[in-house]
């Protein structure tokens, strides 16, 4: 059932409003920080608002213009929309707080809130997409605003960075631009209301380019191996940018993109019958196993965190790979799971680095005795990412691991045992250096992070357990992640 | 209707052309009479425009015959929906005059600031004239006024620099010129008539057609040679990189799309006339427009001259127009049709901001420009819009092109031109990225770059109206698409005509 609602439209436009004011009158740090909390505030109660009726298959569109003949700019929030939006606005808030925060002694602070919220702005705007050619408008134009973010620092490490960051990125885009161009061909349409629109007469060999060129589009972003380069590097950039760019909005808007590609271009039946996907799922598990390893040998933090990324992300791009309810369960649920437990981790490892100046994993022995709000909320994360049960990651795991025996792929369900294992042995190690090593010869003094840091990581741990625990619970985001999947297996 | 009068279509040729002549001889005692008698002219012109514009979106194309004289006798002027190029010419000539008020007296002497506008109206009137007229040896003279005042305005500084660019600009125009004379005159051999309407009919019962290829291929290459083709286009860099901002803006926005839109006007008589076959033509030219793309790209990535890096994008965005029409598919044309409006917007939007900058600081090489767009906040950020919209993001108005012709290059099954334009696009994106870079992420190297300022409101108002516009008229893509999509249809049509 869909209804014209003008809220779709307003949650991306009250961040691009947000964006516009702090330009203009973000000098006063006052409303830079009114405006940025006001608007965070204020989009996570409009798209909150539209929970209740989602939850009930109701879908909201609204169609802002007509961008060229017959596609129309417009914005739609289906339940795998509604999910990611709820997420982003959900962490945009409390990532604001935690921003004010720590970027206090940096500079160019007007430039980083207003990008900040044009960011989020786009990712909203990603979410709600009604087509695809609305969704590439969005997808490039937070490429584009995510690139002062990352280069923040303006050293040339930063620059070198920021054109990595652009380089992979742009590629990626174009690689959209023209797999859309293929689908209006191919299909006549554009819409992602449906669940594929791929007719199944097509040519299979320009289905087979199409779906290598939307794949490998959105994969760039989803840091997909081997397209993952830009995004260790990008960890340069301040922590909340990583927090929530690197580890939500950004790769998470890839991760989105590969789901609307296998869901709501190709479609379920399609796939199923040319059976693209088992290579995809092949490569999605390597990435698993191999970001990982990655992130074993890496002693900076922050880079250990962005290879954990890259892992972590591909768990939804196989979920979506499997093609059974359960997998596609997993994935859209890891969405959230995987955004609540890293954004922990950044705002640990930011913290850390304010309050001690600690960046390598080697030196932060004892540091959970100085700091063990900050470090109990990462080993919440820790425990997360490694599957314990009542803690989010167990969810997707639990619902990847019955997704690859319905898929009769049994051999996936190993890669999330040997993926728990590796995740174990590259962060239980930091949660024992923090808590069970002092630093020889120094006594330790107890000096946590300011509240206005610690209070946003402390939020997001706990969520981490709230998700683990609630998945049949009726009204919480795990109900939302089951709807979409409903709609798109049509069950 | 008051926008039926029929007297609009000459009016808008005659204001211009009447005025530009006159300049010189108001403005002898002050240069400030020169820019309002220019400034008053242009209004005048944009005003006549305007009513073309709707009464063609209303009723479709129409034509004025002077003096009662009905065509193919008389001289016709013919306005469909690619003439309203001409609305597009008096608009951004308005805002370039504008802009000159304060431009002018800081780049020229003050003696020769009068020929200057006289010589900016008069290469309007001709821009002007070229996309309405309906006869074929007026197209030859109103280009000839274009070329004839463009090199005066190249050189019209007076540095010697500016006149060796000038010189080489006017080989090459002339040279063009006559391929184009040439052309025009074996087709008046075979049809016997210099009316375009007339000719398309007679040349559809033409027995010979070697001659009449001849002629295409002869108009073409001259066209190619004014559109600054790749590797046509050496004239091109030095010479839109050295005259004054506001006529580069001129002749990098409206100038080189004379041959641009006289291959529009070409490819409409031969499409509907079907008297030569096109395809080996549009081969050559995808794979030019091709070239084009990428090594306007290349050239671009190697300079230091904001300006130079400007005049050699020109160069790509003529590529992705030439392979538009190469691929000679429904899309592939409306995109490339739109596109030679879109770029006008952009290319002066940018060229007018960089003039800013220039004018304020007095640098224009990169490397001094370093952190201006901390001291120039509000030209930066229409520099910025502007770049953003010509390397194609959506929803600016250069993304329309790369999306039309995508789609077209799929459509006209020829899927490798779409990867080529859309990758080649990227290679654009690398000399923007360096100049953005530059204005707002590098240590600065002149510290005075930092607290300039922004200019004043008469250069401030025309860029913001144009980068305004290259995010408007990409958000509102419906509206070019559909107004020049009836072009389209007509020479597509299977029946011609």
């Amino acid at each position: 059932m869909e209804t014209a609602d003008v809220r779709v439209l307003l949650a991306p436009a009250i961040s691009f409003a947000c964006s516009g004011l702090v330009f203009l009158t973000g000098r006063s740090v006052f409303w830079r920080r009114f405006w940025s909390l006001g608007a965070a505030a204020l989009k996570f109660v409009v798209v909150l608002s539209m929970l209740p009726a989602a939850l009930t298959g109701k879908t909201f569109v609204w169609n802002l213009i007509e961008f060229t003949p017959g596609i129309g700019i417009t914005f739609r929030a289906d339940a795998l929309g509604m999910f990611f939006a709820l997420v982003s606005s959900a962490l945009w808030l409390i990532t604001t707080v935690y921003a004010i925060g720590y970027m206090e002694p940096e500079h160019a602070k007007v430039r980083f809130f207003g990008f900040f919220a044009l960011c989020v702005s786009t990712t909203v705007g990603v979410a709600f997409a009604e087509n695809l050619l609305t969704l590439f408008v969005f997808y490039e134009t937070l490429t584009i605003c995510t690139y002062p973010l990352v280069i923040h620092e303006e050293t040339p490490e930063a620059l070198r960075a920021g054109r990595k960051y652009l380089a992979y990125t742009l590629v990626g885009g174009a690689c959209i631009l023209l797999g859309s161009a293929l689908t209006y061909q191919i299909a006549g349409t554009l819409t992602l209301s449906r669940p594929g629109v791929l007719p199944a007469a097509a040519d299979p060999r320009s289905l087979a380019v199409l779906f290598v060129t939307l794949v490998a589009g959105f994969g760039v972003k989803a840091a997909v191996m081997p397209l993952h380069g830009w995004l260790p590097s990008a960890m340069v950039a301040p922590t909340p940018v990583s927090a929530l760019l690197h580890a939500v909005a950004v790769v998470k808007v890839g991760a989105f993109g590969v789901l609307r590609v296998v869901y709501n271009v190709f479609g379920i039946e399609l796939l199923k019958r040319l059976g693209y996907t088992v290579p995809l799922a092949y490569l999605a598990a390597f990435t698993i196993i191999a970001g990982s390893v990655a992130a074993m040998f890496q002693d900076n933090l922050k880079r250990r965190l962005a290879y954990s990324t890259v892992s972590q992300l591909s768990y939804i791009v196989l979920g979506a790979a499997l093609l059974t309810p359960a997998a596609a369960s997993a994935a859209v649920a890891h969405i959230a799971n995987q955004a609540f437990a890293k954004i922990t981790m950044f705002f640990a490892a930011g913290a850390i680095q304010r309050t001690t100046g600690k960046t390598q994993v080697h030196e932060l022995g004892g540091v959970g005795h100085q700091m063990p709000w900050t470090m109990a909320a990462f080993t919440v994360a820790s425990l997360s990412f490694v599957g314990v049960p009542l803690f989010a990651g167990f969810i997707t795991k639990w619902y990847l691991s019955v997704g690859a025996f319905e898929a009769g792929m049994w051999w996936f369900a190993l890669v999330m045992v040997a993926s728990s294992l590796l995740n174990a042995a590259y962060w239980l190690p930091i949660v024992y250096l923090a808590f069970f090593k002092g630093p020889e010869g120094q006594e330790v003094q107890r000096r946590e992070a300011k509240p206005v840091l610690l209070v946003p990581t402390i939020a997001c741990a706990a969520w981490v357990v709230v998700l683990g625990t609630t998945s049949d619970v009726p009204g919480m985001p795990f109900a939302l992640a089951r709807a979409a999947v409903e709609f798109v297996f049509k069950m | 209707m008051w926008w039926q009068w029929p007297h609009w279509l000459p009016l808008v040729v005659l204001v211009p052309l009447g005025a530009g002549v006159v300049t010189p001889a108001i403005s002898r005692k002050s240069t400030k009479a020169a820019w309002v008698w220019a400034a008053t002219a242009v209004a005048a012109t944009v005003g006549a425009s305007l009513p073309l514009v709707i009464r063609v979106a209303q009723e479709g194309p129409f034509s004025y015959t002077f003096g009662g004289w009905t065509p193919p006798y008389g001289i016709e002027f013919r306005f469909d929906e690619v003439s309203a190029f001409a609305f597009v010419v008096a608009f951004l000539g308005a805002l370039a005059i504008v802009f000159s008020l304060r431009y002018a007296p800081h780049a020229l002497d003050e003696a020769r600031i009068p020929y200057y506008y006289a010589l900016l109206l008069l290469n309007l009137a001709g821009l002007i004239g070229f996309s309405v007229t309906g006869d074929m040896f007026n197209l030859y003279v109103f280009m000839e006024i274009i070329s004839l005042s463009g090199y005066a305005l190249v050189a019209i500084s007076g540095e010697r620099i500016a006149e060796m660019a000038a010189f080489k600009y006017l080989v090459l125009g002339a040279v063009s010129s006559l391929f184009v004379l040439f052309g025009i005159g074996m087709l008046y051999g075979v049809t016997g008539t210099l009316n375009i309407a007339d000719a398309t009919q007679r040349l559809s019962v033409v027995a010979d057609t070697v001659p009449v290829a001849v002629a295409v291929g002869s108009i073409v290459l001259g066209f190619m040679v004014k559109a600054a083709l790749f590797p046509l286009h050496v004239w091109l860099p030095d010479a839109h990189a050295i005259a004054p901002s506001p006529v580069s803006a001129v002749l990098s926005g409206l100038v080189v799309k004379v041959g641009l839109v006289g291959m529009l006007r070409l490819y409409q008589v031969v499409y509907a006339s079907r008297a030569v076959d096109l395809v080996t033509l549009n081969r050559l030219l995808t794979w030019l427009g091709a070239a084009s793309i990428v090594m306007g790209a290349f050239f671009a990535m190697f300079q230091d001259d904001i300006k130079m890096m400007l005049a050699y994008s020109t160069i790509s965005n003529v590529g992705y127009i030439v392979m538009g029409f190469g691929l000679a598919s429904r899309y592939a044309l409306v995109g490339a049709a739109v596109h030679i409006f879109n770029h006008a917007l952009i290319k002066s939007a940018l060229f007018l901001s960089a003039g800013a900058i220039i004018y304020q600081t007095g640098y224009r090489r990169l490397s001094d420009l370093r952190g201006v767009g901390r001291g120039m906040p509000l030209t930066g950020a229409a520099l910025a819009v502007g770049a953003v919209s010509i390397v194609g993001i959506p929803p600016t108005a250069g993304f329309l092109c790369k999306w039309y012709i995508a789609l077209g290059a799929f459509e006209a099954k020829n899927a490798a031109f779409g990867f080529a334009l859309v990758f080649g696009a990227l290679f654009i994106f690398v000399y923007y990225i360096r100049m953005l870079n530059a204005f707002y992420f590098q240590e600065p190297v002149r510290a005075e770059v930092t607290h300039v300022g922004d200019p004043p409101l008469s250069m401030l108002v025309p860029m913001w109206v144009l980068a305004a516009l290259c995010l408007a008229m990409g958000l509102a893509g419906k509206v070019p698409l559909t107004f020049i999509e009836p072009v389209v249809t007509r020479m597509l049509a299977p029946t011609g005509g």
